[in-house]
């Protein structure tokens, strides 16, 4: 009825001695509170316009109290700002800190400094209509705006003129209808054929680029609104896919406001509200995205990997976040590149397993769903290990082996590694028991042929580089010093094209000293052999599966 | 239903209202004429006589009403929209009234949105109404019950309504609007949207009133024979002798500047450039301004002007800088600091040379320019300004000002007189106290307000000021009577500023009722009411030709008003916040007003009042003119308390610079 409520009056009453007030008398005094604070409340700020000024004090709520000739209220005259407390364990009550101050504290104080007196300044503020620039003056930038409006309406006829700020940017119609097209398309998804040439369009066509600025807000903006619509997200990472892809834009200066939106739609905790939506193949999909955009625009932003990689670390790294946030970034680091795998994901390989091990099992985890996911990561894990180790084996054997060759491979690995997620997860029920015996042993086997692994990695690397003059036709390889120095690899490797094939030989027997040199890990791949069975094979170039079996 | 039936329940009805004589009549009728009554009529009557204090009744009705305006055809819409403003006014304070305290508040808070944009400081006063006892104490509340409202409306619109509220049979509606809306049904078109003003405020004293009020007749023009006339005869007289007198002048000026300080003396030398360029300009534009006015006797003996006085206004009237939309003034701008946010007005004398400053410990502080610009500089006329020091300095002392002491509570306004030598202050222990600048004494103190006053004025003459207060009265008072001579009574709240005519014959008062009104100082008549404020009135100005008046609110509008017909000209909007004041150039063709927002702004007065004879025409108003703010001067947070158009055409400006912009 009131906004006093009652119990405020029979609180006030109490303070002041009256006990027995009425429950109805309360109830009858409150509206009246209520008027009588308005009314004080109007005249202070009454008090207020008068003395000039636009906040109120407790000086006016003392003039205001004067006016209605009640007794002002002592002790809030000090112009100190008032410091208002929290009372505790109540959210919205609040007082006035009351210290007590010893008498002979403040006799003994010394005298505090007197306040500087009043005093007048004066100085031009407009000489002929035109302000200075004077320090007593406003700073010209701070007002740049209005004056050049003003200046502009003087310049014009005696009419009224409607003040228009200048519009920077300004594009075509025809753009403009083609942004809205695209938009449309982007979040209703009513024309698939439509939609599909839209992104063509938008990969191919030039002139494009005065829309970036705006794609890219849309994109982050459509991203920011919500993560329920998996449609809409998938179409956005899409035809952020597609303006990649376009050679004539330069995304370079929003890819700051890309990014972002980008990594949400990998390491989100959910992706579309529906079950029938598949984030995994989204996932899937930005994780691709996202090494693209490293290796098309790493060696111009230098941070760009780095800064990705420690945010998919950290959401790999974090036990709390969800399944699918660990997924989203397993997925991400895998798709940068085997050494990443090696350098990010096989260091940390045993702590996670162990955590994920018990999400894996039946008993453990009765949510089919949570356990289905676990087994998701599990596999993005397996292949991601596996993708790395093949990318170490596949340098040995297949030296001489032919260009096209290597090409083709991936392609399997592919099809086979979609299988095996697809065996993980049709199975993933009924495999339950065997996988509680296998998954120690496994475990193992991971680890040790991880060991070795990252012992070597950097030859290897070095390797990796080798390699390409490799594939570009001749049988040449790395060179012999490959194992011992890397670095002068690296500077020798530029001219090593010339050198001919009276090195390839040598090279070879290098190489299977080397080879030799890492059969531990040959042993290992054995051992993983025996664990995972076929499904390693995917990761295992078969003239060494051939020589392992 | 049975005819006796039908008859029992008139009866009952009647008697319950108290209407003995109606009573008497029906019986008397119903014998004459035994026929039947209509079941229609008999079916409003029943629902009459269920028990009145039903509030879902109101809320119904309300509800209803509301929903078929808002649905109704958009032509008339807004002229049905209209209604409903006081319809929900007069409901709630009928629950209020009625005793329905908690169902009043629920309706209130339902639909108080809806009239949030255009009332919202109406509902915030009615918003603490919460007992019938409220509404007798409250003035706008009981104001409110008392009168009708006015409300324009076009023929179809009414005839729209009533055939609704007699189809709906919502009485209690229909009861209101009888009661409480005064409709004045125009033939015709819907008057559109924009154009009325007067819906904006719902006015105690009614419009009839107002509109009455407003056909007086007012007397607008100069006085006869003054300084300004006479020195127009001598222009047109010999102007070739004019350039023998601004020689002669220009010593005056030395002098002149010997007093004004050193800021001052820079300013007339440009002053000087632009009185060669446009001195043949003057001539023909000063009778184009200002002749043009017709002239008034004045109502008050007036006192005469001191010789040299008039000398030295007649130099500064030949050495005035013609402003115009294209040469815009020079504004010298003083800032107080240090003032601890103490300070409560400032007022600046007709030459900039002294500056005062009331503030709330309820001291009141003069500066003198020509003091100050010393300090920094001494080279300038070192023996002129010996003497200077001597007259101030017994006073001053060490400090920078002179220090008037002798009000005891928080000093609201400060005004000299128009020739620099009195002061007045105003203050909140309800005196006024009258001050001279050359002695640096207390004169008179002045008491016969009965709280704070808020603002007092000189005349433009002198000798007679005026003051308003909180006891809403407005008073003009003579120098040498410590009683009023007039006592101004009607405004429904604080008379909050207060403004003479040029012609010294009217004073203009405007007040927190949100209205402003002009008064005759010879017989204490309210002769103008000015409606169409939306928030308490903080300054007032008018135009140094007597034909127009400009009024600054707190909402940071300024309305310009033409007085001879007491309609709007042009509201101007710009400001954001309070127009703490407002001047006019001497010739009138600029507006300079100053802000809590830091700015002073320029306007352009011209090209607003040069169309005002078309819009007179139509009398359709002229809400398509507007005034064009001509250029915004920002402060570095300095809110802007005073300002002061020199006679030389020199804008002043006055305000203390608040420390962070958090503090204002």
């Amino acid at each position: 009825m009131s906004i006093v409520p009652k119990e405020t009056v029979e609180v006030i009453a109490q303070s002041m001695g009256i006990n027995n007030l009425t429950p109805d008398a309360a109830l009858a005094l409150a509206p009246d509170v209520e008027y009588r604070m308005r009314e004080i409340m109007q005249e202070a700020i009454k008090c207020m316009n008068h003395s000039r000024r636009t906040t109120l004090t407790t000086d006016d709520i003392d003039s205001a109290l004067k006016l209605r000739n009640v007794e002002p209220i002592y002790g809030f005259a000090s112009g100190d700002p008032l410091r208002f407390r929290r009372a505790l364990g109540h959210k919205d009550l609040f007082y006035i800190d009351d210290k007590d101050v010893d008498f002979k504290d403040v006799i003994e104080a010394p005298l505090p400094k007197a306040p500087l007196d009043t005093s007048i300044v004066c100085h031009w503020l407009a000489i002929e209509g035109v302000q200075p620039a004077i320090p007593e003056n406003a700073p010209v930038e701070a007002i740049t705006a209005p004056p050049e409006t003003n200046k502009a309406e003087q310049k014009e006829s005696e009419l009224p003129v409607d003040i228009k700020l200048p519009v920077k940017h300004v594009l075509s119609r025809e753009l403009q209808l083609y942004f809205n097209k695209i938009t449309e398309l982007t979040l209703s998804r009513s024309d698939l054929v439509l939609f599909k040439e839209a992104l063509v369009s938008l990969a191919t066509d030039s002139g494009l680029h005065p829309l970036v600025p705006y794609f890219t807000c849309f994109i982050a903006d459509e991203v920011a609104r919500g993560l329920t619509e998996f449609n809409v997200l998938f179409a956005l990472m899409r035809v952020v896919w597609s303006l990649l892809q376009n050679p004539h834009i330069r995304v370079e200066p929003y890819l700051h406001q890309l990014m972002p939106s980008v990594v949400t739609c990998l390491v989100a905790k959910r992706l579309g509200n529906r079950l029938a939506d598949n984030h995994w193949e989204l996932r899937d999909f930005t994780a691709n995205l996202v090494a693209f955009i490293c290796r098309k625009f790493g060696h111009v932003y230098n941070s760009l990997q780095s800064r990705l990689t420690k945010t998919l670390l950290n959401a790999f790294l974090d036990p709390k976040r969800a399944m699918t946030q660990h997924y989203g970034a397993i997925q991400g680091l895998a798709a940068l590149g085997p050494n990443v795998v090696r350098l990010l994901i096989l260091p940390n390989l045993e702590a996670y397993l162990k955590l994920l091990e018990p999400e894996m099992l039946f008993e453990n985890q009765k949510n089919e769903l949570k356990r289905y996911e676990a087994w998701r990561v599990y596999g993005a894990l397996l292949r991601a290990a596996g993708q790395s180790i093949y990318d170490k084996l596949k340098l040995f054997p297949p030296l001489a082996s032919p260009p096209a060759h290597v090409v083709l491979r991936p392609n399997a690995r592919v099809i086979t590694s979609n299988l095996t997620n697809k065996h993980t997860a049709s199975t993933a029920n009924t495999d339950d028991m065997d996988m509680e015996h296998q998954s120690p042993l496994k475990k193992v086997a991971l680890e040790g042929a991880i060991v070795p692994v990252s012992n070597n990695s950097s030859p290897h690397d070095m390797e990796v580089e080798a390699r390409l003059p490799d594939s570009s036709g001749a049988s040449e390889a790395s060179p012999p010093s490959s194992l011992q120095t890397p670095n002068e690899n690296n500077k020798s490797s530029e001219g090593r094209k010339d050198r001919g094939e009276n090195e390839s030989l040598r090279m070879r027997a290098l190489l299977n000293q080397t080879w030799k040199e890492d059969l531990k890990s040959g042993q290992l791949l054995a051992k993983l052999y025996e664990q995972f069975g076929e499904r390693i094979f995917s990761f295992i170039p078969t003239p060494e599966l051939e020589l392992f079996l | 239903m049975d005819e006796e039936e039908i008859e029992k329940v008139v009866l009952a009805y009647l008697k319950k209202k108290g209407l003995k004589q109606t009573e008497l009549a029906f019986q008397e009728e119903q014998q004459q004429v035994k026929n039947n009554a209509d079941p229609d009529v008999s079916k409003q009557v029943i629902s009459l006589t269920e028990p009145d204090n039903v509030p879902e009744q109101y809320e119904d009705g309300y509800c209803k009403l509301r929903a078929w305006t808002y649905s109704s055809l958009d032509l008339y819409k807004h002229e049905l929209l209209r209604i409903l403003y006081p319809v929900f006014v007069h409901c709630f304070m009928d629950l209020v009234a009625k005793g329905h305290i908690q169902e009043a508040r629920a309706f209130f808070n339902k639909f108080r949105e809806d009239h949030e944009m255009m009332h919202l400081r109406d509902l915030q006063k009615l918003e603490g109404v919460l007992s019938p006892s409220h509404l007798e104490e409250m003035e706008f509340a009981h104001s409110l019950r008392q009168s009708k409202v006015n409300i324009k409306i076009c023929q179809y619109s009414y005839d729209l309504m009533m055939q609704y509220l007699h189809k709906s049979q919502s009485i209690t509606m229909l009861g209101i609007i009888n009661e409480h809306i005064n409709f004045q049904v125009s033939p015709g078109q819907p008057i559109s949207l924009s154009d009325d003003t007067e819906v904006v405020t719902l006015v105690g004293s009614g419009q009839d009133t107002a509109n009455l009020i407003n056909q007086k007749e007012i007397h607008w023009g100069l006085l006869e024979d003054s300084v300004e006339e006479r020195l127009e005869k001598t222009l047109l007289s010999d102007t070739e002798k004019a350039e023998g007198e601004t020689k002669e002048g220009e010593s005056e000026e030395n002098k002149k500047r010997s007093i004004e300080g050193g800021k001052q003396g820079t300013s007339l030398k440009k002053l000087k450039k632009d009185k060669v360029v446009s001195a043949a300009a003057k001539a023909a534009k000063t009778e184009g301004n200002v002749s043009a006015a017709p002239r008034v006797k004045p109502e008050l003996s007036l006192p005469v002007i001191p010789t040299e006085v008039e000398y030295s206004i007649l130099d500064d009237l030949r050495n005035r800088v013609q402003l115009s939309n294209v040469a815009l003034p020079s504004v010298s701008f003083y800032t107080f600091l240090n003032t601890h946010n103490g300070l409560n007005c400032s007022a600046i004398s007709h030459d900039g040379s002294l500056l005062a400053g009331g503030f709330s410990d309820s001291s009141l502080k003069v500066w003198d320019m020509a003091l100050l610009g010393q300090q920094t500089d001494n080279s300038i006329l070192p023996e002129e300004n010996e003497s200077a020091r001597s007259a101030a300095g017994t006073n001053s002392g060490k400090r920078s000002y002179t220090l008037y002491r002798g009000h005891s509570g928080p000093v609201y306004s400060a005004a000299f007189s128009p020739f620099g030598d009195f002061l007045l202050s105003s203050s909140s222990d309800s005196t006024i106290r009258l001050w001279s600048t050359k002695l640096n004494a207390n004169l008179v103190c002045y008491k016969g307000h009965n709280y704070p006053v808020w603002d007092v004025k000189f005349s433009p003459a002198g000798h007679y000021f005026a003051s308003a207060s909180h006891d809403r009265t407005a008073r003009i008072w003579s120098m040498d009577r410590i009683q009023p001579l007039r006592i101004m009574a009607g405004h429904l709240s604080d008379v909050d500023c207060v403004q003479w005519h040029a012609n010294c014959n009217y004073i203009a008062t405007g007040s927190s009722d949100k209205t402003v009104r002009l008064w005759d100082v010879q017989n204490g008549e309210c002769v103008r009411i000015f409606i169409g404020h939306r928030s308490m009135i903080l300054s007032l100005a008018m135009s140094p030709d007597g034909r127009y008046m400009a009024s600054g609110d707190e909402d940071g509008t300024i309305m310009m008003w033409d007085l001879s017909s007491g309609r709007c000209v042009t509201p101007l909007v710009g400001h954001s916040t309070c127009v703490w004041t407002l001047d006019y150039s001497c010739e009138g063709s600029l507006l300079a007003s100053g802000s809590a927002d830091c700015t002073v702004k320029l306007w352009d007065v011209t090209s607003s009042t040069a169309r005002v004879p078309k819009s007179e025409e139509n009398k359709t108003g002229s809400t398509t003119n507007r005034l064009r703010s001509l250029k915004t001067l920002p402060t570095k947070s300095t809110p802007v308390h005073a300002l002061k158009f020199s006679r030389r055409n020199l804008l002043f400006a006055a305000g203390p610079i608040s420390a962070n912009g958090s503090t204002y």
